[in-house]
């Protein structure tokens, strides 16, 4: 049977085309899992290396590889995508929803996700992968320290994970915000959600520092800049940069199982969260202030007193609204009426879990305490307990939604013992860290006074790996001979995704969710409307479930960009990078042109964000996670430039001028792209078509510019008025010449070039969405809906605002 | 939707406000001009933002999502620089 133009779960095919956001849910479960598994086996190898001290069964450097991919597969691959997973899959089901806001989009990620995962493993075959730790330490994550090939595919795969997490920040901010059902107010969102919504606040925010981070990183590898290199403060800029991330990415790890902390002891206690309003706003509180506390982690660096000191005390801070979340959940518990189910049992054991790690957690906040922590196994039992917490929360939530999911029960006995064996396994693996705080980490010779402490980890390792073998049996068994599960098998639950059947129909609803009356009831869809009375235009329009790009795009960046970071290693890798590039711009328009019909409720939209267009929304939110890339870099800059001595510092460009010129074009380039809008409104097809062409004549002419001052400016100096003969004579040798600019001449070099390249490849990138545009208007369209003009215009304008910032700062200043 | 000409009077602000960033480097000492230049790179950006990207008709909400990256950066900036003075 094929369900609205999806093929069968059957097919195989269907999982390559569904943008049904049930289906990416358990795809990113299953690929999480697998994740879990491979790190899982790293994690295992490491337990046995350590048996003894002294090398074993792995090498110095296999053992530095195995930490470093154990720790980012983990943190990145396994547990946020696991969580999403659920995210994907119950979210839409808790606002009333039919599908997440940009179908297309959230399988997108999926795919991005996935394949920056093969990249990662493609990097063990390439001579040797990331050696540095997962906080990728600099100047250790350097090629000139650490030369093996695959550490620079590692970035790569980071990078392309980045791209995964901002696209979907983008769809659940726009999802959550504006799909809610009829009369479902922000306060009264289920808990999960709230903890989705909050974060991908933070992913918002922190992924992009990192993205920035990474982009740095790569230039660094690939076009050998001398960032992280710089003396003056290159790894302490590396630092700042991954914990301004780091930090908040430990609640970004952490909320959704709190959420499911919090979804489950409602139900299993069959009471309403205690002091809920105060949970939420302790919450928001938090969000806001893992952006204040990145530097506890650079206690032990060359950073001042003054602001350690404030860090010490803005940590304390934090933990303050956190005991309040965890003694209403204390309360909770002790007000209601357990019920000892297994997802209870791991919930009720994460609290446990997180209450020790939090604890311990604050010693390491302590500046005088940390001088002694820093860098031993107390921070890696610390942050176990933590983020392994959060891990054994949302293996609650597997239990808890499997019925959802499948349509079967498990066996409550098995889940048991699998917590039984999980518990035990590991407390014993990682309280005996506690016990060996000593020891240093990343290391493994170790005083033989710790071995006893190591051997009781590796069992409790071995222990807690073997407990997952009961849960897969059990979700094995369920699955092919489990007794039925019915739309609520759990007694007290009151969350939406319980009111519709086990699994959920295609599109969740038999008739339309409503809120209006404060409780959850379904009016009847309007007569003769498949879809459900949806807004907008296309009333007699069934909305799409399959599409073929999000995989293709997926394919080819992974394609350009295995090649990219290996550039000039070997001609197969430029030939990859090349053939990739050319291969995903295709699959991009195909994306752009394809029909897609994803109906937004028309009761939507509700405050604070209340009559935007989702896809306006969703391009505001993406700006916003673009100032971030870029005060990202020009924070780098003002860093550095401070480090080394602010009016020391030679700016690169000799003149001023070429810059200021480029100013007026690009400013009139946003005059010109508003005219285009302007005449997209009044219906003027000449006016648009010629406004595009001229915005992208401007933009060309940008670059030609800038490409000349790249060439003939630098680094030889040449004067500016041979420059200008040369460039009307049309002698370019130079401009496409070999030498190429002088990247890593040094620091200044660096910086001018990387930060004003990567404005030229935005440039680029809306020069493809101009001409695109322009091509697409010249056949008639846009004139009775503007929106991609105005759109694309948003971008511009913001690529003209980036270049407000660039031109006194490298030119001028 | 405002008027061409209108649009057009941003624009020349926009030219005016850019030549002023040399303009300030020639006359002011190094400081005096980084100050001037900053202050007119922010009026800049806020006729684009507000005028050419229509922030000011949109729920101010969305502004506040703007001004929350531009301050998450400014706090990354100034703080790490401040840690190393
Ligand atoms: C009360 C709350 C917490 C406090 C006060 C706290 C404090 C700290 C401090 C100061 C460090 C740095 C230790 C060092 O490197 O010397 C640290 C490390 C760490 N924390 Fe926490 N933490 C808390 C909660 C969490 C949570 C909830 C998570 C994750 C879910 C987490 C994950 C981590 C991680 C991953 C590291 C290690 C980073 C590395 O590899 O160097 N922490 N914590
Ligand atoms: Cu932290």
């Amino acid at each position: 049977m094929s369900e609205h133009g999806l093929p069968p779960k059957s097919s195989i095919k269907r999982w390559l085309v569904t943008t049904n956001h049930k289906d990416i849910g358990i795809l990113y479960i299953l690929t999480s899992l697998f994740f879990l598994i491979f790190g899982g086996t790293l994690a295992l190898l490491i337990r046995l290396q350590l048996w003894t001290s002294g090398e074993f069964i792995l090498s110095g450097s296999a053992f530095g590889q195995a930490v470093t991919a154990h720790g980012l597969v983990m943190v990145f691959f396994f547990l946020s995508p696991f969580a999403f997973g659920f995210a994907n899959y119950i979210v839409p089901l808790q606002i009333g929803a039919d599908d997440l806001a940009f179908p297309r989009l959230n399988a997108l990620s999926y795919w991005l996700y996935l394949f920056a995962g093969l990249l990662f493993l493609i990097s063990f075959f390439q001579g040797g992968s990331l050696e540095a730790g997962w906080t990728m330490y600099a100047p250790l994550n350097l090629p000139t320290y650490m030369p093996n090939p695959g550490a620079s595919t590692v970035v790569g795969a980071l990078l392309m994970f980045v791209a995964s997490v901002t696209v979907s920040t983008i769809n659940f901010v726009v999802t959550i915000h504006q799909m809610k059902a009829d009369g479902l107010s922000l306060w009264n969102l289920p808990m999960f959600t709230w903890s989705i919504l909050l974060t991908v606040w933070m992913m918002l925010i922190a992924f992009a520092a990192l993205g920035a981070a990474l982009l740095i990183l790569g230039a660094d590898h690939v076009l050998d800049t001398v960032y992280f290199t710089e003396v003056e403060g290159g790894s302490l800029l590396w630092a700042h940069l991954f914990w301004f991330f780091g930090h908040p990415e430990v609640y970004i790890v952490f909320f959704p199982a709190l959420g499911v902390m919090l979804e489950t002891f409602q139900t299993f206690t069959g009471r309403r969260l205690i002091g809920r309003k105060w949970v939420i706003l302790a919450m928001i509180l938090v969000t806001l202030q893992s952006f204040l506390v990145w530097m506890h982690h650079m206690f032990l660096t060359t950073i001042n007193l003054e602001i350690k000191t404030l860090m010490m005390a803005m940590t304390i801070g934090i933990s303050l609204p956190f005991d309040l979340i965890v003694f209403a959940m204390i309360y909770t518990l002790i007000k209601g009426r357990i019920r000892w189910t297994t997802p209870f049992l791991f919930n009720f054991g994460a609290l446990v879990l997180f209450i020790i790690g939090g604890i311990t957690g604050v010693f390491l906040g302590a500046i005088v305490l940390d001088y002694e922590f820093r860098g031993t196994y107390w921070v890696v039992a610390h942050f176990h307990y933590v983020m392994v917490a959060g891990g054994t929360a949302l293996f609650g939530g597997l239990y808890y939604w499997w019925p959802k999911i499948t349509g079967k029960m498990y066996d409550e006995y098995l889940g048991k013992m699998h917590f039984g064996a999980y518990f035990v396994g590991f407390n014993l693996l990682y309280f005996a860290m506690f016990m060996s705080w000593e020891m240093p980490r990343r290391v493994f010779t170790y005083h033989t006074g710790f071995e006893a402490y190591n051997q009781m980890a590796t069992i409790g390792g071995f222990i807690l790996g073997a407990s997952f073998l009961i849960m897969f049996y059990n979700f094995y068994q369920s699955w092919y001979r489990g007794p039925v599960a019915d739309g609520n098998p759990w007694e007290y639950s009151r969350t939406a995704e319980w009111a519709t059947d086990s699994p959920p129909p295609l599109e969740n609803w038999e008739g339309i969710p409503n809120y209006e009356k404060g409780f959850l009831e379904f009016v009847d869809r309007p007569e003769g409307l498949t879809d459900g009375g949806h807004g907008e235009d296309h009333h007699d329009r069934h909305p799409d479930h399959a599409s073929i790009w999000p995989l293709t795009i997926s394919l080819t960046t992974f394609i350009g960009l295995a090649g990219l970071m290996l550039w000039g290693e070997h001609i197969v890798y430029n030939t990859l990078f090349i053939v990739g590039l050319f291969a995903t711009l295709v699959a991009a328009v195909g994306f752009a042109r394809e029909d897609f019909y994803a109906p937004m409720p028309d009761w939507g939209a509700r405050w604070p964000f209340e009559g935007i267009h989702k896809n306006k929304f969703g391009m505001w939110i993406f700006l916003a996670s673009d100032i971030v890339i870029f005060g990202a870099f020009i924070g780098a800059y003002i860093f550095i430039r401070w480090g080394y001595g602010w009016e020391a510092w030679q700016t690169i460009p000799p003149e001023a001028l070429p810059g200021l010129v480029n100013t007026f074009v690009l400013l009139t380039s946003s005059f010109t792209v508003i005219l285009a809008l302007v005449y997209a409104q009044r219906g003027n097809q000449k006016g648009l078509v010629a406004s595009l062409i001229a915005t992208f004549g401007l933009a060309t002419l940008f670059l030609v510019i800038k490409s000349w001052e790249w060439n003939y400016l630098l680094p030889e100096a040449e004067t500016l008025p041979e420059a200008t003969i040369a460039l009307f004579t049309f002698d370019w040798d130079p401009l496409i010449g070999t030498e190429g600019p002088a990247l890593d001449a040094s620091i200044q070099h660096s910086t001018y070039y990387v930060t004003t390249g990567l404005h030229a490849i935005h440039i680029l990138i809306g020069m493809i969405a101009l001409g695109y545009l322009a091509i697409r208007a010249y056949h008639g369209a846009y004139l009775d809906d503007e929106q991609p003009v105005e759109n694309v215009g948003l971008y511009w304008h913001f690529v003209d605002i980036a270049w407000v910032f660039l031109f006194p700062l490298f030119y001028i200043l | 939707m405002a008027s061409i000409k209108f649009y057009f009077a941003i624009y020349v602000a926009l030219l005016l406000l850019a030549v002023s960033k040399v303009v300030f480097m020639e006359l002011l000492d190094y400081w005096a001009a980084v100050g001037g230049i900053m202050l007119s790179a922010a009026v800049k950006t806020g006729l684009i933002a507000g005028f050419y990207q229509h922030l000011v008709d949109e729920p101010r909400a969305v502004t506040w999502v703007v001004l929350m990256a531009v301050a998450a950066v400014l706090l990354l900036a100034s703080a790490a620089t401040f840690s190393i003075t």
